[in-house]
């Protein structure tokens, strides 16, 4: 069922089903969830899920996505308080009692969250758990053979651990849909797969919709992702609905600030300088405890007056598109917001060549011919074969390709954390390479505190205590903490907090050569632009070299001017970056490109 | 059954809390038993009416004669006596069980960090000594260099430490292939500091674990080897020997051999129960 995008009235939520012709299978009205521990994570949403349809829901981390969707499964967290109504195709789920959510959401429902390793239970059989949701032994088969599983007759009896995170997310994918429900909650599902995998899990999703009718709300972070899959968005901000409406209109005629922020801070594969800084949202996503009384979008956004702060802006209809929005100056700021989003979206053609030919001289890293086999007991795997690459003194080359490909040995060979098994590793004069490491969190020791980490690493240049405590109120600053973050353990720090103590440590004794391992796949959009701003920072004031490793080609784009494509542990193609991403030579880099999710392409 | 993944209830935001709370009345007992006797045996000397070896009256007094619970085969207050040898024994146990824990902690430690042949030696060595057959050893300590307190100990922590090797080595190895460990060595720490700051606070709660487990059972452990004689020779009051010695006595005065031996019982089901307890809370959270 599409909704009707010149028709306003089909995007209001508070609008009741009539005609059975669009019912809806999921309505939550004036929904509010408070947790214990005094957050308020969602203060008053609207939203519809008609039959078939696929609702995108997207914004920052902590703005709500998340419990929207569990509230409206009934897995709310134990200690929740609701205000407001969420009904699953007849069950009104925060009134109902444990029994009739368990069994509304058996009839009714599926869902798929991120990590499929952690969602499956590994001591289970693939066909033991499809068939806890399949009736029979067929239709578990049947449910696998639709989500495109291979031989599943064969396969029943493996476990999650034999199968690759392709095809384990399939199998949630075949538990989800395997009792038909009216609705599937996908939270996240493709933010740990790599794009190839990640285009052809929207393709099957896209498939199932239109061939089984099931209804789907779709939480991502990825805007494009949102926009190549969903046949409406609704954009939240702090446990509210900021923009909602069909994502072609939104995305190209926001009409929120924050929407329009947020699609300034995406990178794109064209166009744009790498020299300048990237466009971002000011500030952190909100703190769900300290919201300001009017609209929550206030302390960042810089449209705000002060009627901004009188009360909580309603959802109206938009001046800019058929959908409806939150933000009380939007008819003021249209020209505005207008020109912001033409530019965030442009498809420029890139300057041939810009980069300055790198000087030919001293490199920061130089592997010639390197070669890695990881041995175990019982088998050998060859991870890397004749890797020969370059990184002049102050550039940066960025190592794409998909999972597996031997980007990340290649980087854990460049800095010493790994042997390498054949041919030669040199690195240029300066100190010993550092690295920012892919998941933040895990990086930093959890039982000391943002100090003791830093202190560590100034302690190796032989400094006075007070010189160090001063070097490290001073990285602080520049990476943008403040500093009580420095008597904090990792655990009470956010995501983005985190990412930033990581690059703190990396540079407070500056290195000639910082390797990245995906240190923005992790990050909110705004907060990856935050991140990449800092690297180029770096570059431009203190000449560090970048050795970026990525399955993100904008990514690489943002931050390198040169690029060298990965393919089962070989460079397939290398050179400038935009030259590459616009004559991409091998097959491998064309895959690559033609599964990132473009809003431009999807709408053209 | 519902798909697992639904059936998953989110993660809840007080999880430190519902575990707290789930730790049942017995254990609750046992941590605060055990906080009890620690402090009763730390003020032994001042709390007990008389010295252990102070003849205080005639033999085999009943505790009505004598309070409280009368006097032994040679006139000693056997209740003071049973406080000496309580101290004695739950001593002893920490000593042991902390002198394991320290032996095993180094050894682990070190396995787990260098890798390579150190770590091949090493845990050759300890998997011989889990090998040992324990009491077997402590009998030929104390049969080579005569019965005495300190040598049961030495030959018990000989057969214990092994344990805890193993359990901080199994730790370590997890520790050092986690990212913190990677990126501090590239922030240049060095090699003690890596092991100290940045691998043992997390193999510490294991060996916690395994150590309050363990106590209780090392408890019944030196009582056992006291009753056959090889703990301190007599006349020190061991509640293992004590209850050796009175069971002369059992059918005519029985409190004599019982009343070590449900002390024992006592010190050994407190420090079960708590180490139990403390398991659940430093394995949950
Ligand atoms: S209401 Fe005001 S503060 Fe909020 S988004 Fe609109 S302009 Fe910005």
């Amino acid at each position: 069922m599409q909704t009707d995008a010149n028709d306003p009235r089909s995007v209001t939520a508070a609008e009741p089903a009539t005609e059975g012709a669009s019912r809806p299978v999921a309505t939550v009205r004036g929904l509010h969830l408070r947790l214990p521990g005094g957050v308020h994570a969602l203060r008053g949403v609207d939203l519809e899920i008609e039959a078939g349809e696929i609702v995108g829901l997207v914004g920052e981390s902590g703005s709500g996505k998340t419990m929207l969707g569990l509230s409206l499964l009934g897995l709310a967290p134990a200690g929740a308080r609701f205000e407001g109504e969420a009904w699953l195709a007849g069950t009104e789920m925060t009134a109902a009692d444990s029994e009739a959510r368990r069994l509304a959401r058996r009839e009714h429902a599926g869902a798929v969250f991120q990590d499929p390793m952690t969602s499956l239970n590994p001591t289970m059989k693939i066909g033991t758990q499809v068939g806890e949701a399949a009736a029979s032994r067929e239709a578990v088969v049947e449910a696998l053979e639709q989500v495109g599983f291979p031989e599943p007759e064969r396969r029943l009896g493996q476990y999650p651990h034999e199968l690759s995170g392709g095809l384990r997310q399939r199998v949630m994918i075949a538990m989800a849909i395997a009792r038909r429900p009216a609705l599937v909650l996908l939270d996240e599902p493709t933010t740990a797969l790599d794009v190839t995998l990640q285009r052809t899990t929207l393709k099957l999703l896209r498939g199932l919709r239109d061939e089984l009718g099931v209804a789907m709300l779709f939480i991502t972070h990825d805007l494009a992702v949102a926009a190549e899959i969903a046949d409406r968005v609704a954009v939240l901000y702090a446990g509210r609905v900021a923009e909602l409406g069909v994502p072609s209109a939104v995305f190209r005629h926001p009409s929120h600030p924050y929407t329009a922020g947020l699609l300034a801070s995406r990178l794109a594969l064209a166009g744009g300088d790498r020299d300048g800084e990237l466009a971002t949202l000011g500030g952190e996503p909100p703190d769900p405890r300290r919201l300001p009384p009017g609209c929550p979008f206030e302390p960042r956004c810089p449209f705000s007056r002060e009627v901004c702060s009188l009360g909580l802006p309603a959802l109206v209809p938009s001046p800019r598109h058929p959908g409806l929005d939150a933000c009380v100056r939007a008819a003021e700021i249209a020209p505005e917001l207008e020109a912001g989003a033409a530019r965030a979206l442009a498809l420029a053609p890139p300057p041939v060549s810009s980069a300055p030919e790198p000087a030919p001289g001293v490199a920061a890293l130089e592997l010639r011919h390197v070669e890695k086999t990881f041995r175990s007991r019982r088998h050998e795997q060859r991870a890397v074969s004749d890797v020969s690459l370059t990184v002049p003194e102050g550039g940066a080359l960025a190592l794409v390709g998909e999972s597996g490909c031997g980007k990340t040995t290649i980087l854990r060979i460049a800095v010493a954390l790994e042997r390498a098994g054949g041919g030669a590793v040199e690195l240029g004069p300066g100190g010993r390479p550092q690295m920012v490491f892919q998941d933040a969190g895990s990086s930093l020791t959890p039982w000391m505190t943002v100090r003791q980490l830093l202190d560590e690493r100034v302690r190796t240049e032989g400094l006075g205590a007070a010189e160090r405590s001063r070097r490290i109120d001073e990285t602080l600053a520049w990476v943008g903490l403040s500093q009580e973050v420095a008597t904090m353990r990792p655990s009470r720090l956010s995501g983005g907090q985190r990412q930033r103590v990581a690059l703190a440590r990396a540079v407070i004794v500056p290195p000639a050569l910082l390797a990245c391992d995906e240190p923005t796949s992790a990050l909110d959009v705004s907060l990856a632009a935050v991140v990449i701003n800092l690297l180029r920072r770096l570059r431009r004031e203190l000449g560090v070299a970048l050795l970026f490793v990525t399955h993100d080609l904008a990514v690489a784009r943002a931050v390198a001017e040169e690029i060298a494509v990965m393919s089962a542990g070989r460079i397939v193609e290398r050179g400038e970056t935009d030259r590459v991403l616009r004559e991409p030579q091998s097959e491998e880099t064309r895959r690559l490109l033609e599964a990132v999710p473009s809003m431009e392409r999807t709408w053209r | 059954m519902e798909p697992v993944a639904l059936g998953q209830e989110p993660v809840t935001l007080s999880v430190r809390r519902a575990v707290l709370s789930a730790l049942g009345p017995m254990e609750r007992v046992g941590v605060a038993l055990v906080l009890l006797i620690t402090v009763v045996a730390a003020l032994v000397p001042l709390i007990a009416p008389h010295g252990p070896y102070e003849t205080v009256g005639l033999a085999y007094q009943s505790p009505a004669q004598h309070p409280l619970l009368g006097t032994d085969e040679v006139g000693r207050d056997l209740f003071s006596r049973l406080l000496y040898g309580l101290r004695s024994s739950w001593f002893s146990a920490l000593v042991v069980v902390s002198a394991g824990a320290v032996i095993g902690l180094a050894i682990g430690l070190l396995a787990g960090v260098r890798g390579g042949w150190v770590d091949t030696v090493l845990m050759r060595i300890t998997d011989a000594g889990l090998a040992l057959p324990g009491p077997i050893i402590a009998i030929a300590v104390a049969v080579a260099l005569g019965p005495s307190l300190i040598h049961t100990l030495i030959a018990v922590t000989v057969v214990w430490w092994p344990w805890y090797a193993r359990i901080v080595r199994g730790e370590t190895r997890a520790i050092v292939v986690r990212p913190h460990f990677d990126a501090a060595r590239l922030a240049g720490v060095g090699r003690f500091r890596l092991a100290f700051r940045h691998v043992l606070p997390g193999a510490l709660p294991a060996v916690v674990i395994a150590a309050s487990v363990d106590l209780g059972y090392l408890v019944l452990t030196l009582a056992g080897l006291s009753f056959l004689g090889l703990g301190a020779p007599p006349p020190a009051p061991e509640l293992g020997a004590m209850a050796y010695q009175g069971l002369d006595s059992l059918f005519s005065f029985p409190w004599i051999p019982l009343a070590p031996a449900f002390a024992v019982f006592v010190l050994a089901a407190a420090a079960n129960m708590a180490g139990d307890g403390l398991r659940d809370l430093l394995e949950d959270v």
